[in-house]
């Protein structure tokens, strides 16, 4: 097979992200491409959660879709939640010794989705049990199943191994892995390179991870042959990362000089600051060449006017959060953007309103950030639709902030935090650090806020001079001043920057087009919509529509005129905007930036990312006529 | 050069209200500044809202007038991207130990060398006279349509329990006084408070001068003994300590309660971690050569070398 869907499921805390881990760091190694999303409840452990990957041999893979070729299941749970995602000839992969085990029992399942399956099963004379389910579906829909007694499996290797059997049975989440590994025929050797890295320091759990996947590997093959096999990689990249998005923009920022971070624990924020964290030491060949001070602060406002206060003194410092986290930054934003401290939040929207779904996609904060805090000040607000992109916005929001002093919002997505790709290292040597008219050294009569030019000399606090900050209006030194001229003045100071900006920042850091110039239709997209939109509009291409994808990465300052003229070339009924929002937010900033309404939108609003298979049928229903199509798909 | 009280006093009017205890607070930050000759470029005052939160603008070194409540996280950032500077906080009893006192417990648990000057005068005075977090249950000065009817903070048994390492109170009519604290809060490696007793003119009127001038008496006088010698009696002194910050009716200590000076400072524990860290702060690292990185794609590779797999 050239590419591949596979799902993972399991218990969370059940060793499911450790798995994919190794699958991701093995298929890898091999030269496939993978991108894989994690799905999971806001629980430590216990609820079910699976990892979604897309695999190929030919490219690094640019979206998810259904159906899957291969339901993998560390649980019962797994497979009544995504037996329906199958599609015709797949394969499934399940514990024989859990057959019997009925829906009722699952005790961690939600009774929505019991429901849900109780009328269906009653529908299909299925009787609730795995092994009815199992039996239907693969009479029905030519699924093969791949029944291993777990339970065997440990006991067998805990036999072999002379370790109690509870312990063995930590290692569970590897019997999914060797039947995938086989049924794949990925490489033994790629696997025993991803345990080595994955453990170095514990050689007893390379050894035991690799005495079950060995031994499950040649199981499944021996009984059902490499079933989904992969065709050798035609990939030729000699070196791939493999990082989630997180990491990458945690790399990133490190890249782009980030010297102080702050924050506060968020999801799905946080891992990002723990990446930044485990890097703090920046040692090449045991020389330090810099450091980066991380902060766990005691609540996101402290997080922020704690980047402030750094930003104050010349450093590059950032904090890193999601929307509630956001909420309560929201009066430290405005002080930053009034007092013209260049600060980066890195922003990865959850679902929402309050706590709402939080270990959930969405892109719902659109608005919110592009208006949040009091009063008027400017702020740039850029959106990275994939990893390639996030590392690179993530460096320039540095060199926005400094050049413009202005906090820059850096505004990203649950779907990237934690998806993992494999990409290609980043080329560093066109990598530009624009720290703008940052200065170390001044004159005695220095003024902060000099509005001779609306970018004023930016002299670090502590330097060879004296100055003074504060959120009240203020006059040119920095004191408070309340006199309607000076007020005319330095507040047409702060906003002529964004006007300067907007002159200033190239069109092709502010939105692409991707499809020929004279499509039939337009899909209008930001943030990790980007790929699977391209996609589609590929697909559609095939299928006889020639569509094309406009894709925003800046909304502050807005690529107005250039979105416009865009917009102008299509029939009204063939644009068509696509969010993960309710309001379908990228609209309502597309209509206040350009008085342009587009009437015809897909929205997505369950937390799961818009997958490659609705997003095409949705087109295709909307080019039918119908004006709004809400997608749902996916457990 | 040795510096002047007057060569720290700005040219912004100070506009508190005629006889404010401010002027007290500011009139003993000048002395301490001069005698302790801190260099004004590396002083930096941050400030909140409300009267205190103007103190910056009248002072001349370095000045950050933050948000109601959020002078210590600003101040954090600053100290810690640049720890050769010397960073003092000027807030109210509203504003460090209400809405901001989430911040006033968590610098005590990290003992950043930061000193607090608490303006402690039991009311929001810029708002006219509500009650502050200091005000006593069952008191009402004349702004107050009822008696408040919510209970006190006591500031030097918070600080104690947060772990500040260097804790006292001082009055400001007694500027000669509360100049040597200051001097000391300046000068003591960690987190330090100094709650200054204050009384509001025009809002306040059980407060006074007269309600201070009966009540208050100096710790040194009693032969108090603040210091933890050795690390083995922290635990008593601090206890001693707390127990003296409960008489606050008919005698009202001031001086210094408690200090500590065995417990590492946040900078020396960032300085375990980080063994460069004192000699290259963040301020003081270089992140880029003639507009370009300082990674490169070599070190790239090196540094983020668990994320990369070289493919067979």
């Amino acid at each position: 097979m050239k590419e591949l869907t596979v799902v993972i499921g399991g218990p969370q805390g059940a060793g499911l992200e450790t798995s994919a881990h190794i699958l991701t760091y093995s298929l890898a190694r091999s030269r496939y491409g993978v991108l894989s999303d994690r799905e999971y409840f806001s629980n430590i452990k216990g609820r079910h959660s699976y990892i979604h990957l897309t695999i190929s041999s030919e490219k690094i893979p640019t979206s998810l879709t259904y159906p899957a070729q291969l339901v993998a299941g560390l649980d019962q749970e797994t497979i009544f939640t995504h037996f329906k995602s199958l599609g015709e000839g797949g394969a499934i992969v399940y514990d024989l010794y859990l057959e019997d085990k009925t829906l009722d029992t699952i005790p961690s399942m939600e009774e929505d989705l019991k429901k849900r399956l109780h009328l269906e099963f009653r529908e299909h004379g299925i009787d609730g049990s795995i092994k009815s389910l199992i039996k239907y579906i693969s009479d029905n829909r030519k699924v093969r199943p791949i029944p291993i007694n777990y339970s065997e499996v440990i006991n067998e290797v805990s036999r072999k191994m002379a370790l109690p059997a509870s312990q063995a049975a930590r290692y569970v989440s590897s019997i999914v892995i060797g039947a995938i590994s086989g049924l794949l025929n990925i490489k033994k050797e790629s696997i025993e390179y991803s345990l080595t890295l994955r453990f170095k320091d514990r050689p007893e759990l390379i050894e035991h991870n690799k005495i079950i996947i060995d031994l499950v590997y040649d199981k499944v093959v021996a009984e059902h042959g490499s079933l989904l096999k992969l065709e050798e990689s035609r990939l030729k990249d000699r070196k791939l990362m493999i990082v989630s998005g997180n990491d990458i923009v945690a790399i990133a920022k490190i890249v782009g000089g980030l010297r102080y971070q702050s924050f506060y624990p968020i999801t799905p924020a946080a891992d990002e600051s723990f990446t930044i964290e485990s890097y703090e030491r920046l040692e090449v060949d045991g020389k330090e060449i810099g450091s980066v001070l991380v902060i766990q602060t005691e609540d996101e406002i402290a997080a922020i006017t704690s980047t402030i206060g750094a930003a104050l003194t010349g450093v590059r410092a950032a904090t890193s959060t999601s929307g509630p986290g956001f909420s309560l930054m929201v009066e430290g934003l405005g002080w930053a953007g009034m007092n013209e401290v260049p600060i980066v939040i890195t922003y990865y929207q959850r679902g929402g309103p309050s706590t709402g779904l939080p270990t959930r996609g969405s892109q719902s904060d659109l608005l919110f950030t592009l208006y949040a805090s009091h009063g008027e000040f400017p702020r740039i607000v850029l959106a990275s639709g994939d990893h390639v992109e996030a590392f690179y916005d993530a460096i320039e929001a540095f060199n926005l902030a400094e050049r413009y002093q202005t906090p820059v919002i850096h505004l990203l997505d649950k779907f990237l935090a934690n998806s993992i790709v494999t990409l290609p290292p980043p080329d560093l040597s066109a990598i530009g650090i624009d720290r703008g008219q940052l200065a170390y050294e001044t004159s005695k009569d220095y003024k902060r806020f000099d509005v001779s030019n609306p970018i004023s000399l930016r002299v670090v606090l502590g330097a060879n001079t004296i100055m003074w900050y504060t959120g009240d209006e203020h006059n040119e030194l920095g004191h408070i001043d309340e006199d309607p001229e000076n007020r005319e003045k330095m507040y047409r100071k702060r906003m002529e920057k964004l006007k300067i900006a907007d002159e200033e920042i190239p069109m092709e850091k502010r939105l692409a087009y991707y499809g020929p110039e004279d499509a039939d239709a337009l899909l209008v997209g930001w943030g990790f919509t980007k790929r699977v939109a391209i996609d589609a509009s590929r697909i559609l291409s095939e299928k006889g529509v020639r569509a094309a994808y406009l894709h925003i990465k800046m909304f502050s300052p807005f690529p107005s005129k250039k979105i416009e003229e865009i917009l102008s070339r299509f029939d009204k009924s063939k644009i068509i905007a696509i969010d993960h929002s309710y309001l379908s937010q990228i609209s309502k900033a597309i209509l206040v930036n350009t008085g342009v309404k587009i009437v015809k939108e897909i929205v997505k609003y369950t937390g799961r990312p818009v997958y490659l298979n609705e997003l095409v049928e949705g087109v295709l229903r909307i080019l039918e006529g119908e004006d709004r199509v809400v997608l749902t798909y996916g457990p | 050069m040795v510096r002047k009280p007057s060569d720290y006093q700005s040219d912004v009017w100070i506009d508190w209200c005629p006889g404010c205890g401010d002027f007290g607070i500011v009139a003993a930050l000048y002395r301490a500044l001069a005698e302790l000759d801190l260099q004004p470029e590396k002083t930096v005052i941050v400030s909140g809202i409300g009267c205190s939160g103007k103190t910056p603008h009248f002072v001349k070194v370095n000045g950050v007038h933050t948000l109601h409540g959020r002078a210590i996280p600003f101040a954090t950032g600053i100290k810690l991207a640049n720890p050769e500077l010397t960073v003092i906080i000027n807030g109210g009893d509203g504003d460090l130990l209400g809405i901001g006192a989430g911040h006033f417990v968590a610098l005590g648990r990290r003992n950043i060398d930061i000193t607090i000057i608490l303006h402690n005068n039991t009311v929001y005075g810029l708002t006219k006279g509500q009650a502050s977090p200091t005000l006593k249950r069952g008191l009402r000065p004349k702004a107050l349509p009822k008696p408040n009817i919510q209970d006190a903070v006591n500031p030097i048994g918070l600080a104690l329990a947060s772990g500040y390492t260097f804790v006292a109170r001082g009055y400001s009519m007694m500027t000669d006084h509360l100049k040597e604290l200051l001097k000391k809060a300046i000068q003591h490696k960690g987190s330090a408070l100094v709650d200054v007793l204050q009384p509001c003119v025009t809002y306040d009127n059980i407060h006074t001068v007269e309600y201070y001038k009966k009540r208050v008496y100096k710790l040194e006088e009693i032969g108090w003994n603040p210091i933890v010698e050795k690390i083995d009696e922290r635990e008593e002194k601090l206890l001693r300590a707390w127990t003296k910050s409960l008489e606050h009716d008919d005698k009202i200590p001031i001086g210094v309660f408690y200090e500590d000076p065995h417990t590492p400072s946040f900078e020396d524990r960032i300085r375990d971690r980080l063994p460069s860290y004192l000699e290259r702060p963040p301020a003081r690292q270089i992140i880029d050569k003639e507009g370009r990185t300082i990674i490169d794609n070599e070190i790239f590779e090196k540094i983020f070398s668990t994320h990369i797999v070289e493919t067979e």
